[in-house]
């Protein structure tokens, strides 16, 4: 009896929280024609043609520029900021240095709305040619991934034994062959994590996409809204739908197949912030 | 023998905090003098100090107080939705989650899409004619609310977050609800409580520490929300829908006004400053 009103309250929890997914997914599998007499959940006659259309038609809104970009910007703000956090975690874990200043300050960052620095980094991007460019993107996003990236690699890099590091001092090696050699293979692992959490997360990013880029350079979450500017004839459902379908789909697929590293790495985040 | 020398250990630091203090440090600076200017986006490289004005001018701005009032609302609300919902999924579902574990993926989907997303996709789900919901309470119930509109758009905004958000909270839970020991469960149970008074004096109790960071996280990420309230209702909703970050959005980039855009996003950097201090200062009192 109880087992059962579990599962009823599961499928309400999963129906309702990805209800939005859902009508997407069904929106865009239904024609033009039968969108506009039936926009209940079912189909009648399903149809890749919204698909075929978004990614046929580009010679208004050329969606693979937007996948593009996302990629290319998210891959420099993961990459870098792990480049960044993975000695500044060494430092962290190992010695005495970092711990009372950088820990806490970088920590609190994930709490701090960064529309305070959004001005500012607009104007400094207008100096330096920086505005409407996926390096100019990438860059911001590493920020955005930063804090988070340094607390997992820290985390890891402390579940390590000292031992370990100590027998290849021993045997000659120095600080920078210890954290490269011995200490990054063991935490692959959690350099992966990283990795795949905040390739999400700089996918997802909205606000400084928004901000600044206007065209070469448009993320897929703002080039998304473009295809809700009213053309004319009203918003063109269907296709705004694959296009979402599309945009949503690398990371809800990553996140999908990793969800057990994710989930570790969130509260790991959480709990020592 | 030191693992690893203070200079080294400098060393390593070195390039996360210039990073970082290239493109935080110094537009926190920027800001600061900014603030304190007269400019304009014609005199962008040339600001000229001109004393408190922009600051006096965004605390006498009805706006502004709006949007920081709509801020606090909505985070305290959407935060304390998700705690409860998520509290009771982590609780309830349990003993169905540690069986099958592969269940944890579909709840945590919403996790995984872009806020900005989720709010277009609303835009449709929301639609007066092509989405399904207004659709099906017109066909039930002959009638459906705008959703949108100026009375209803906070309510809509806050459901929205909360059903995205919900699955963090809970997914923080069942952690903390999956650690706490089966013997020490077992032993209560043994002496007579219900599952009840399990979850009232054993469990809760237990996973306090987590309820306080999680209410404290989605608070945060609540008052400084972006992303779906603009692509859902830009400021729209006769401007009932501004949270303080659309707030400083629009004043820079629809009515660049520099100086005030800049002020009050000093304001907000000092208010979550505040806020943070407050909570680190609760979190060392916890270990210490």
């Amino acid at each position: 009896m109880v087992r059962a009103l579990r599962w009823i309250v599961f499928a309400i929890a999963v129906l309702a929280m990805n209800f939005p997914i859902i009508v997407t997914l069904i929106t865009s599998l239904k024609s033009q024609r039968e969108l506009s007499t039936n926009p209940g959940l079912w189909i009648s006659q399903p149809t890749l043609d919204n698909y075929l259309e978004v990614l046929t038609q580009t010679s208004r809104f050329n969606i693979y520029a937007y996948l593009l970009n996302s990629t290319v910007a998210a891959l420099i703000g993961t990459g870098l900021a792990i480049v960044l956090a993975f000695p500044a975690a060494y430092a962290i874990a190992r010695s005495e240095s970092g711990k009372r200043l950088v820990l806490p300050i970088v920590i609190n960052l994930r709490a701090v709305p960064l529309i305070i620095f959004a001005i500012p980094l607009y104007m400094m991007y207008q100096w330096l040619g920086l505005l409407d460019t996926r390096i100019g993107l990438g860059l911001i996003l590493t920020i955005v991934n930063a804090p988070l990236a340094l607390v997992i690699l820290v985390n890891a890099i402390s579940d390590v034994p000292v031992e370990l590091d100590e027998a290849a001092k021993v045997d000659g090696a120095n600080s920078l062959q210890v954290m490269m050699m011995i200490v990054r293979p063991v935490i692959r692992p959690a350099l992966v994590t990283t990795f795949i959490f905040g390739f999400i997360t700089a996918w997802n990013e909205f606000l400084f996409g928004l901000m600044l880029t206007t065209s070469r350079a448009v993320p897929m979450t703002v080039g998304a809204s473009f295809f809700f500017a009213a053309s004319g004839g009203g918003v063109k459902w269907g296709t705004a739908s694959a296009v979402m379908m599309l945009g949503a789909l690398p990371p809800a697929l990553l996140g999908l197949v990793m969800y057990r590293q994710i989930s570790g790495s969130m509260t790991a985040g959480a709990v020592k912030g | 023998m030191a693992l690893v020398t203070r200079a080294e250990g400098r060393m390593y630091l070195t390039p996360l905090v210039g990073f970082l203090l290239l493109f935080l440090g110094f537009p926190a600076i920027v800001n600061l003098i900014y603030s304190v200017s007269t400019v304009t986006f014609e005199t962008l490289r040339s600001p000229v100090l001109s004393g408190f004005g922009n600051y006096v001018a965004v605390l006498n701005d009805r706006e502004f107080w709006g949007s920081a009032w709509f801020s606090l609302r909505f985070g305290l609300l959407t935060a304390l939705a998700e705690c409860l919902i998520g509290l009771f999924l982590a609780i309830f579902l349990a003993p169905l989650l540690s069986k099958r574990p592969v269940l944890m993926a579909p709840l945590m989907l919403p996790l995984m899409v872009a806020p900005a997303m989720v709010g277009l996709m609303y835009r449709l789900v929301l639609h007066e004619f092509a989405g399904p919901v207004p659709y099906y309470l017109f066909e039930w119930f002959g009638d459906s609310p705008a959703f949108l509109d100026i009375n209803n758009a906070f309510r809509t905004l806050v459901v929205v977050e909360t059903l995205q958000w919900t699955p963090f909270a809970f997914l923080l839970f069942y952690m903390a609800y999956s650690a706490i020991p089966l013997d020490v469960r077992e032993a209560s149970s043994l002496d007579g409580a219900s599952p009840l008074e399990i979850v009232r004096w054993i469990d809760l109790p237990l996973m306090k520490p987590t309820l306080v960071i999680a209410f404290f996280i989605r608070f945060i990420d609540g008052f400084r929300v972006f992303d779906n309230v603009y692509a859902l209702t830009g400021s729209g909703a006769g401007g009932s829908t501004t949270s303080l970050s659309i707030y400083i959005y629009q004043a820079f980039f629809k009515e660049g006004a520099i100086g005030k855009a800049v002020a009050a996003s000093v304001v907000l950097f000092l208010a979550s400053f505040i806020v943070l201090h407050g909570l680190n200062r609760l979190a060392g009192r916890r270990k210490g």
